[in-house]
């Protein structure tokens, strides 16, 4: 379909995927490809699997198949080792650290980091990124609403210094006019080199700001390529857009 | 910290290790055990204080560090020193057995399941022949009141001196993170499950040794009062009268307390008890952050302190 992402090595790799809880298997021989510096767009409606794929990816819940990000195999590794590898989680209801100020919050998302001047350098770069935290840099993040907290884990998360970032329900009760900063902010970071799986249930948002999608229904894929195309596919259309 | 904070906290020190070379008797015996409840307090802030697991499970080790040194004594002619990190080793084993099953539950879960440890503990070693089942050990007796004094409070240094690394270190970070939001701390990358273990080890170290040197002094256990139940309840209401989460809460809420308590007991001996509760009722009504809170925010609110707390707990 793309020509361009088949000639570059990809960042992540997931092969045949399969994951439950318990006896109950959810994610059936779920394929997934990442290439470096992209947004690509995991949609679909409620209960399709989108969190159960990245609880597995951040190695939270067990599973069977294939899983390798930048030559590494993260199937024998655990949720911290995942996380020291590069692949990092904004997670849903975002889980902020509520009684501690926005730049300890920050600060945390850079615990594993030992290099202090490029944590400092970091940190400068967020208060760019993110004036409204500059503003509140001594603020409880508890106290803060919700589009200052969604910034807040976002911030905490690339932090991290992420090779991908996964972003779970970002929009989910937010403004529009704050989805749509954060989804500015989601391009600037892309460009800067970071790559962001976007999961989302707000179909034409993910696809519109991403560069890729797959759509899940049911624990499979059943559509995948580039976000321009889905878009347009009658299919999608009529079953996510309600067009 | 100022370098004036520094110069009192080793003043009370010098003070507190002068004691035994002017106090009575009755002062020193009386400090010995509040040292090694203000280790117990401290110990138990590692894992309840920081790391936010209110742990009922703490007297468990305390047991364990006295049944190390009584057996490595009684049993096989050891020495003393010999005891205290056959304890330490019994209370590590043990954190780690059961710490990674009973850290999994959270909130009220963990602290009804380490309770029950505790009630378990006294029925298994009451049957354990080597532990001397339900008649308890004899130790050979030292009368060393200033060694057991000058111990517990160099125990007390220590266990005061690592909660101060913990507010200093990565690790200590991490315990703080998985208080305040345990979720949030996984996604950053904290090993949860490891960090969990090693702070309910750690807590658990502190508690075995002061458990180890307290048998050594009273020179008798036995099942019931090595594993005592109450003893874990004082050091949870020293640790949080002081204030839970900080580096010398616990200590003064440990010696203020038991100073109270010793005095009321002494004084006005009918209705001490009824005095006691009284007291932490008060304390935590009044200040629920212990007073290492007061003293942070009294000179900013003064006596609305005391109101606002009130009000917070609409009574």
């Amino acid at each position: 379909m793309n020509a361009k992402p088949a000639v570059r090595e990809p960042l992540l790799d997931v092969r045949a995927i399969s994951a439950g809880y318990g006896g109950m298997p959810v994610l059936h021989d779920v394929a997934l490809t990442i290439y470096p510096a992209e947004i690509v767009a995991l949609v679909g409606s409620n209960g399709a699997g989108k969190t159960t794929l990245l609880r597995t990816l951040s190695r939270v819940l067990s599973a069977t198949g294939g899983i390798v990000m930048n030559g590494h195999d993260l199937m024998p590794m655990t949720s911290d080792q995942v996380f020291a590898a590069g692949l990092v989680q904004v997670p849903e209801g975002r889980q902020l650290f509520d009684r501690m100020s926005v730049q300890d919050n920050l600060l945390m998302g850079a615990y594993r980091r030992t290099d202090r001047a490029a944590v400092a350098r970091d940190l400068d770069r967020m208060y760019t990124m993110f004036p409204r935290l500059s503003e509140r840099r001594r603020q409880l993040a508890g106290s803060m609403s919700g589009g200052e907290q969604q910034m807040c884990a976002m911030a905490r998360g690339l932090m991290a210094a992420p090779v991908l970032l996964m972003i779970d329900e970002m929009s989910l009760g937010l403004a529009p006019v704050i989805v749509e900063q954060l989804m500015d902010v989601l391009t600037t970071i892309r460009d800067e080199g970071v790559t962001v799986l976007l999961v989302e249930q707000d179909v034409n948002l993910a696809l519109s700001t991403a560069d890729r999608g797959y759509v899940m229904e049911t624990g499979r894929v059943v559509h995948s390529g580039p976000a321009k195309q889905l878009i347009d596919d009658p299919e999608v259309r009529r079953a996510y857009l309600g067009l | 910290m100022t370098a004036l904070r520094i110069i009192l906290i080793l003043a009370a020190l010098a003070v507190l290790a002068a004691v035994p070379w002017f106090g009575s008797d009755v002062l020193i015996q009386f400090g010995i055990n509040a040292l090694l409840l203000a280790v117990l307090a401290q110990g138990w802030n590692i894992i309840g204080g920081y790391t936010g697991y209110a742990s009922f499970g703490n007297s468990v080790f305390y047991g364990l560090g006295s049944y190390g040194v009584a057996i490595a004594m009684v049993q096989w002619h050891l020495p003393f020193a010999v005891g205290l990190a056959f304890g330490v080793v019994l209370a590590v084993a043990f954190a780690v057995l059961l710490g990674i099953p009973v850290l999994r539950l959270r909130g009220h879960y963990f602290a009804i399941a380490t309770l029950a440890l505790a009630q378990v503990m006294t029925a298994i070693v009451s049957n354990v022949e080597l532990a001397g089942q339900n008649i308890g050990l004899v130790l050979p007796p030292l009368n060393n009141d200033r060694l057991f004094y000058e111990l517990s409070l160099g125990l007390l240094v220590l266990v005061t001196l690592t909660v101060f690394w913990l507010t200093r270190s990565r690790f200590g970070f991490g315990l703080i993170a998985i208080r305040e939001n345990e979720e949030g701390a996984e996604v950053m990358g904290v090993n949860t499950t490891l960090y969990k273990t090693l702070a309910f080890a750690l807590s658990g170290v502190f508690s075995a040794l002061a458990g180890g040197i307290h048998a050594y002094w009273v020179t008798f256990i036995d099942p019931e009062s090595a594993f005592d139940i109450s003893l874990n309840v004082k050091m949870i209401i020293m640790a949080v009268f002081g204030g839970p989460g900080t580096v010398l809460g616990p200590v003064v809420g440990a010696l203020s307390l038991s100073a109270i308590s010793e005095f009321l007991s002494s004084e006005v001996t009918s209705v001490a008890g009824l005095f006691f509760g009284i007291v932490v009722v008060a304390a935590v009504v009044l200040m629920p952050r212990g007073l290492a809170d007061v003293f942070r925010r009294f000179r900013k609110t003064g006596w609305r302190y005391f109101a606002e707390n009130i009000r917070a707990h609409r009574l």
